[in-house]
């Protein structure tokens, strides 16, 4: 008895314990704002030398920094708003907003925000979402590009069939050169190919549409220019692909906005320029352009929200964003710095805006995860020979439907 | 010390410890028990609720790709190929070790090494080996060995190879160093008594080393079926997210993915609880069979 009793008694102060560490954890410093992000170590430090330079003009406030992988950052956010915590500002690019508000987990910027403000903004830069503002983005693009070594190439091809025969000029496989590379095995990267041949992946009311002539003529075109061009490697996954090009051993690279500084500092003399139109259609390869930016979680005390906002307002500034542009050639939101002779008259930014126009906005629906997984198995296979494009297409669509029933069951 | 300032005492001693294995333990276990009888997935993260089992009749009965059945068989072959391998190279390796050679530092050091690598950084360097056509495995493999290149990582069958190639070469050190330890631990005076009466290598290695490194080595094997059976690292990284086309999933990638790709919290609460049971069978009919309490004296 008295041993069941001094376990009850261990057992009471256990519990006691965690009840009181999850009430300590509720009580909220008002004067510490928490950000979450997956920037690159580059754009972190843009975004501390700017939070240092907000508190010293805000003392007594903290602002405290937080990067997490991409992936990581969203199951982290997730778990965290399960359980009503997490930080107070959350960073990424505009398709996690869709699961995001689905689960109720962001709360919508624009009743903090004054209409004047948003107006200043690229509308590209804000995500709106069912009605309401969920992202102010700080960059525009988080798009892929056809980057090329200046030192291989003068003028960069404009069609597909350019691309081929330049990629055939610059590719000699007994010295393990190429003249084009990326990473295709992954279904982002194959999106310009499928917009070039007509296809996108789902209808504006987000139902997939993956098994189209569009997603079949582009599996064609990729896999066309491994096994009958020879103009890219037998395999390349992203570091493969981005080593080969770092190390002068590719000309040409499909590659987002934010490998651009990478590559500058591996001393590469780097051109940017819109990925190349499809001659058969007439179309352009259009990536997916999605903004990178700040949302606010639904967690956070209302009485906080001022600070918050402050914070967030002072990140948006035109001399933080146009600070970051020149440091890594992205493209700012702010309207009022497309004025700006950096920005009007820096090469790569000027080939990026190009891209941007004839990119398309990356849909936010939280069904677009599904149709990723869904795409990744059958692009993989006709990659590796045990599907048609055609095949391919046909489970593509099936399976997206499938994991979109069992995400929303 | 009096009876109640005893109790106290101990009170004190042991409550530490038990409200952190309530927090980290209990807690999260009983939590996710709760969350497979539930629905809770991307539409419903703040209103789910109870609904039986059914996710658990999902887990065996829906026709998810990869297929479970499939991806259970795989598992058990990764752990069995991987836990085989761990044992045979690490005993052998710490044997070799633990006879008289020149600079036994340095060789013991150098084969610990794979183990003191962060498994991020041997994944993905192993990644990188296994390439096609820059990958050093082929490379050795055309230039050295006149033998043609292989797909590694595009082939199914072959990038899964890559994947227990990977997780042999990183575990073995694990079971050396357990293994080194049980082996220092024999009397010498048995060896010399079966010297004496004329016992070979192969006998002295039947009767007197395996049965005495058997206590250690048992508990150390039940420990590696479970780290490898739950290895989430090196699959997920060697192959790159289960590439090619999902086809190299073992069960514990397959819930990550149901729960963080597809946001499927409840489906992949219940596998997680399917993957504890058959942990929990498998540990326990292992030990039984070893006769792992037995004494080895």
């Amino acid at each position: 008895m008295k041993k069941f009793i001094l376990i009850a008694a261990v057992a009471a102060c256990g519990i006691a314990a965690l009840v009181l560490a999850g009430c300590a954890s509720k009580s909220v410093d008002l004067r510490r704002i928490v950000i979450w992000h997956q920037m690159r170590v580059d754009e972190r430090l843009i975004l501390e030398s700017q939070l240092a330079r907000y508190m010293k003009l805000h003392p007594g406030v903290r602002v405290e920094a937080v990067y997490k992988e991409t992936e990581t950052l969203r199951s982290d956010f997730i778990i965290g708003a399960i359980a009503r915590q997490g930080p107070d500002l959350v960073y990424g690019p505009s398709d996690q907003i869709g699961p995001f508000q689905v689960m109720d987990i962001i709360a919508p910027l624009e009743p903090y925000l004054d209409s004047g403000w948003i107006a200043s903004f690229n509308p590209k830069g804000l995500t709106w979402y069912k009605g309401h503002l969920y992202q102010v983005a700080d960059k525009l693009g988080n798009h892929l590009t056809l980057v090329y070594n200046k030192k291989l190439i003068t003028h960069p091809p404009a069609t597909d069939s350019e691309l081929i025969a330049e990629g055939q000029r610059l590719t000699d496989k007994r010295t393990g050169q190429y003249g084009l590379v990326w990473n295709y095995t992954e279904p982002f990267f194959f999106i310009p190919f499928m917009s070039g041949f007509g296809g996108w992946v789902m209808d504006d009311e987000g139902r997939p549409t993956l098994n189209s002539a569009g997603t079949v003529n582009g599996l064609k075109f990729v896999r066309d220019l491994r096994d009958k061009y020879h103009i890219i490697p037998a395999e390349a996954d992203y570091n493969a692909a981005d080593a080969l090009f770092k190390d002068g051993r590719a000309a040409m690279i499909v590659n987002g906005d934010w490998s651009w500084s990478g590559y500058k500092k591996a001393g590469i003399d780097i051109g940017i320029a819109p990925l190349p139109v499809i001659t058969s259609t007439g179309l352009p390869c259009a990536p997916m352009i999605s903004p990178k930016g700040f949302s606010l979680n639904a967690n956070v005390p209302s009485e906080k929200i001022p600070l918050i906002i402050d914070v967030l307002k002072f990140l948006m500034e035109g001399e933080n964003q146009l600070e970051t542009a020149k440091i890594l050639n992205t493209m700012p939101t702010l309207k009022a710095l497309y004025d700006d002779p950096f920005i009007r008259n820096d090469e790569i930014l000027i080939n990026s805006q190009k891209q941007i126009e004839r990119g398309r906005a990356m849909p936010v629906v939280p069904e677009l995860r599904a149709i990723w997984d869904a795409m990744r198995p059958s692009y993989q296979a006709v990659l590796g020979g045990a599907k048609t494009p055609e095949e391919a297409a046909e489970d593509m669509q099936e399976l997206a439907l499938k994991k979109i029933e069992e995400m929303n069951e | 010390m009096s009876s109640p300032k005893r109790k106290l005492f101990i009170f004190l001693f042991v409550a530490p410890a038990f409200i952190i294995l309530m927090g980290v333990v209990v807690y999260p276990f009983v939590y996710n028990v709760v969350l497979s009888f539930s629905n809770m997935n991307l539409r419903h993260l703040k209103d789910w609720h109870l609904v039986g089992g059914r996710q658990y009749l999902k887990v065996f009965t829906e026709p998810t790709e990869p297929n479970f059945y499939i991806v259970f068989l795989k598992t058990v072959v990764w752990t069995t190929v991987n836990i085989f391998f761990h044992v045979v190279i690490g005993v052998f390796l710490a044997l070799m070790l633990n006879r008289k050679i020149k600079g036994k530092a340095v060789y013991r050091t150098l084969l610990i090494l794979p183990w003191a690598i962060p498994q991020y950084i041997v994944a993905l360097t192993w990644r990188g080996m296994f390439n096609y056509e820059y990958g050093s495995i082929n490379l050795v493999l055309t230039k050295y060995l006149n033998l043609p290149a292989v797909e590694w990582l595009k082939s199914p069958t072959e990038a899964f190879l890559a994947c227990i190639l990977t997780n042999v070469w990183l575990g073995f050190p694990f079971m050396m160093v357990v293994a080194l330890g049980a082996l220092q631990s024999i009397p010498q005076e048995l060896y010399e008594a079966a010297d004496i009466d004329g016992a070979s290598w192969f006998h002295k290695l039947k009767n007197i080393t395996i049965p005495l490194i058997r206590p250690v080595m048992i508990p150390a094997i039940t420990l590696g079926i479970v780290w490898t059976f739950n290895n989430l690292n090196i699959v997920w990284l060697v192959s790159n997210t289960g590439e090619p086309s999902d086809q190299t999933h073992i069960l514990v990638s397959f819930v990550y993915k149901a729960a963080f790709n597809l946001y499927r919290y409840g489906y992949a609460a219940a596998l997680s609880m399917i993957i504890f049971v058959i942990l929990l069978f498998m540990s326990l009919t292992f030990a039984r069979r070893a006769k792992v309490t037995e004494g080895a004296y």
